[in-house]
């Protein structure tokens, strides 16, 4: 194990290194920003629909796999802890340690893709799928609990994207920077990608109350 | 021959000496290198290009909307053509001309100026954000024009979702897709006003159009995703049954509307606050006088681009909105105004005392004035609910939008092109031309949308064109004001185009104006300045300050 000095290749239009790091940096949060807005108008959508019809989605949230969910959440917590470590041992130069822990994280990201199809797979079978109209639908006297089974859908097929996104990212990066001297040029995209990363598990962390959680 | 002419020959000539310019437009002459251009400077222009022909085939569609109305039963187009020229109006004109207008034309191409910066901080994502923008674009208008979209660009549901008949799905899309160019343009400009500001560039020392379309990107980065939502929302309940909003299954389609007004209402100060920051530089360019009140100024921009968040309710006053939310957006819109007003008594003094020079972008900064006014008070009737019963979806409401997006933003967009076009091009346009064509556009958008707010306060609902005869006169008024506009438009587009090869050439500063884009040859070299500028001066240092009271 050898440790490198660590460093970025600096960009025609930045003056210091610093100052690409921090704006590589400010232009993921501000990304981040409108992640977090595209699905807080989803969160405040199930929340309307629960104001509306309280009934209804407790009828659908007793449907919901809590112990998949839960399992889930815990999945992208551990993703997120080697994600972590990706990211100190890129800051230190030790290169394999961190293609392994982004190996890991994307290894834990697929366990949680597959969690989710099984979870999908069981919704099925247990006809709490009212979009797909030649399959008859549990709940069929309750038509107002169509609307938040539907929202759970899209919120965590729309989370799925995201994550599978996320997983193709952190596959080809650690093919990147798997090659000699991608920290000495590179350093700081392990860390835009790693925000990436915590965040979408950040919005699972508000998906899963939002849907499996309350008036449970 | 003569041995003489045999010495001239072999005589060593030294070349001809080609005074090759290196500045941004000759750096590379193929047209390739265009589309792969990462500087701002021509990804500006690449959008001006685009912009304009979108804004053709808005008008296009707008003038078949007003030749419709010139007869009272609606004998010209069938209803339902007539609905989709109206969509096609809406939809090219907010999100492919108005929402990109200032910003990415003027914004990308003098933010990195303004602020002393080689590039803005993502020159390949500002590409890509054009590739987007113009897919998109495409997209969306051959959707519309082929195969026809009937509802409004407003996209209400149940009628998107159930009951039009029309290439709903790909316009959607389309819609979704060009909200993340804005997205892309929006990010780069925040990030590039925080981290690329010259030495010495503090946040007071930045020009006003500096700070107006920080707002603006603002705005973009935070209301584009709520639109992108609410359009999947809108296509998954189309396309696959996932029922969102549908009425039948207990959903509620006033939800959708809270949704896109969300985007909807802080789009409009999209619209206008790059169009504010224009003002500011015009206005105190063509005094020849210190801004006034310029803290006042930023912050009334960031003020509006705030409570701009808190005011999308009064879309629904009348739509099944609770009296006491529609007490609070009501009053919330009020507030707004403020900031507003703030602006236009701040423009004013300014003016006050300075030594006017008429030129074409003031003669533009003066009519803006006066349209931003009237359609800022008649904004506020709208707000107040009492009186927004009666004129609710009449043409009192298209009257009012149409004096700030075309009022305002338009006429700001003109007045900013004539103002730097010799930065942009090195060349002058023809003076008295465009002195003409700044009053023709003062009149003819008057007489376009003047009678429209009588005719609305008559009661003559919107998106409809069958109407009483009785109406006819004011809208045959309207109607003949729209040629005037079009002539308004279309001087501009001939004689800009003419002074590209003809025109003088322009020195590094026509207008005496003060800022670092000034300071750099027109057109300006590729990397905007040889070394970046240290800036020890205060904005807009003209030498006329306040009078004293």
């Amino acid at each position: 194990m050898s440790t490198t000095t660590v460093g970025i290749k600096l960009e025609e239009q930045f003056e210091s290194e610093q100052q690409q790091r921090e704006t590589a940096k400010l232009g993921m949060w501000t990304f981040l920003a409108t992640e977090l807005l595209l699905f807080s108008g989803m969160f405040i959508s199930a929340l309307v629909i629960r104001t509306l019809h309280p009934d209804s989605v407790t009828a659908v949230a007793l449907h919901l796999k809590f112990w998949i969910g839960a399992t889930n959440t815990a999945v992208l917590i551990l993703s997120s802890f080697c994600m972590s470590v990706a990211i100190e041992s890129s800051r230190l130069g030790l290169q394999r340690i961190m293609v392994r822990a982004m190996l890991l994280t994307a290894a834990l990201g697929v366990l949680f893709m597959c969690l989710k199809g099984y979870e999908y797979y069981r919704d099925y079978v247990e006809h709490m799928t009212p979009f797909l109209h030649w399959r008859r639908y549990e709940l069929v006297g309750d038509p107002a609990s169509r609307l938040f089974t539907d929202l759970y859908f899209i919120i965590t097929g729309l989370h799925a994207i995201h994550l599978t996104i996320g997983i193709g990212l952190m596959l080809v990066m650690s093919w990147l920077a798997s090659r000699a001297g991608f920290l000495q040029k590179h350093q700081n995209r392990i860390e835009i990608v790693g925000l990436y990363w915590h965040f979408i598990d950040l919005i699972w962390m508000i998906v899963f109350p939002t849907l499996y959680l309350l008036n449970r | 021959m003569t041995p003489s002419d045999y010495v001239l020959r072999d005589l060593e000539v030294p070349p001809p000496v080609i005074d090759v310019p290196d500045d941004y437009l000759h750096a590379d002459q193929s047209l390739w290198s265009w589309f792969v251009t990462t500087d701002h400077k021509r990804i500006g222009i690449l959008y001006l290009v685009s912009i304009t022909g979108f804004f053709i085939l808005g008008s296009i569609a707008a003038g078949l909307v007003r030749l419709s109305l010139v007869v009272p039963d609606g004998e010209i187009f069938t209803n339902d053509v007539y609905n989709r020229l109206f969509t096609l109006h809406g939809v090219i004109m907010v999100w492919f001309f108005l929402v990109p207008s200032i910003p990415n034309t003027l914004g990308n191409f003098l933010l990195p100026l303004m602020i002393g910066a080689k590039d803005l901080a993502f020159p390949r994502l500002n590409l890509l954000s054009w590739y987007i923008f113009m897919g998109a674009s495409l997209f969306t208008v051959f959707v519309m024009v082929w195969g026809g979209v009937d509802t409004g660009w407003t996209f209400y549901t149940p009628l998107s979702t159930q009951y039009s008949n029309g290439w709903v799905l790909a316009a959607v899309f389309g819609v979704i897709m060009v909200g993340f160019s804005s997205i892309l343009t929006g990010l780069n400009f925040v990030v590039t006003t925080h981290k690329l500001r010259a030495p010495g560039m503090t946040w007071f020392r930045l020009p006003l159009f500096v700070w107006g379309n920080y707002a603006t990107s603002l705005i973009l980065v935070l209301a584009t995703p709520v639109l992108t939502i609410a359009m999947i929302l809108l296509f998954v309940e189309r396309a696959f049954g996932l029922a969102i909003f549908d009425p039948d299954h207990g959903g509620d389609p006033v939800l959708f509307q809270h949704l896109f007004w969300f985007y909807s209402h802080p789009v409009v100060y999209v619209m206008v606050l790059p169009g504010m920051g224009v003002m500011s530089e015009l206005v105190t360019a063509f005094a020849y006088k210190k801004i006034f009140g310029y803290k006042f100024i930023a912050f009334s921009s960031l003020g509006i681009a705030a409570i701009g968040f808190f005011v999308w309710g009064h879309h629904m006053f009348y739509n099944g909105e609770s009296p006491y939310a529609g007490l609070t957006f009501s009053l919330m819109s009020f507030i707004v105004a403020v900031p507003s007003a703030i602006k236009v008594y701040n423009w004013a003094a300014t003016i006050y005392k300075g030594e006017i020079r008429l030129d074409t972008p003031m003669l533009y900064a003066m009519g803006w004035i006066g349209l931003f006014v009237i359609g800022g008070v008649t904004g506020l009737m709208l707000a107040s609910t009492a009186l927004d019963g009666h004129v609710h979806d009449t043409y009192f409401v298209v009257a009012h939008f149409h004096y700030i997006m075309v009022g305002a933003t338009v006429v700001a967009f003109l007045g900013g092109i004539h103002f730097w076009w010799p930065k942009i091009t090195g060349r002058m346009y023809s003076e008295p031309w465009g002195r003409v064509s700044a009053l023709l556009m003062f009149i003819g958008f008057n007489m376009t949308f003047l009678p429209q707010y009588v005719l609305g306060y008559l009661g003559m609902p919107r998106r409809y064109h069958v109407y009483p005869p009785a109406f006819q006169p004011l809208n045959v008024l309207s109607s003949a004001g729209a040629v005037v506009l079009a002539a308004a438009y279309i001087f501009p587009m001939v004689y800009l185009i003419y002074s590209l090869w003809y025109g003088e050439r322009a020195g590094p500063n026509p207008w005496e104006a003060k800022g670092l884009e000034w300071t750099v040859p027109s057109p300006p070299p590729k990397h905007n300045f040889e070394t970046i500028p240290t800036v020890d001066f205060e904005p807009y240092d003209y030498p006329n300050v306040i009078p004293e009271a």
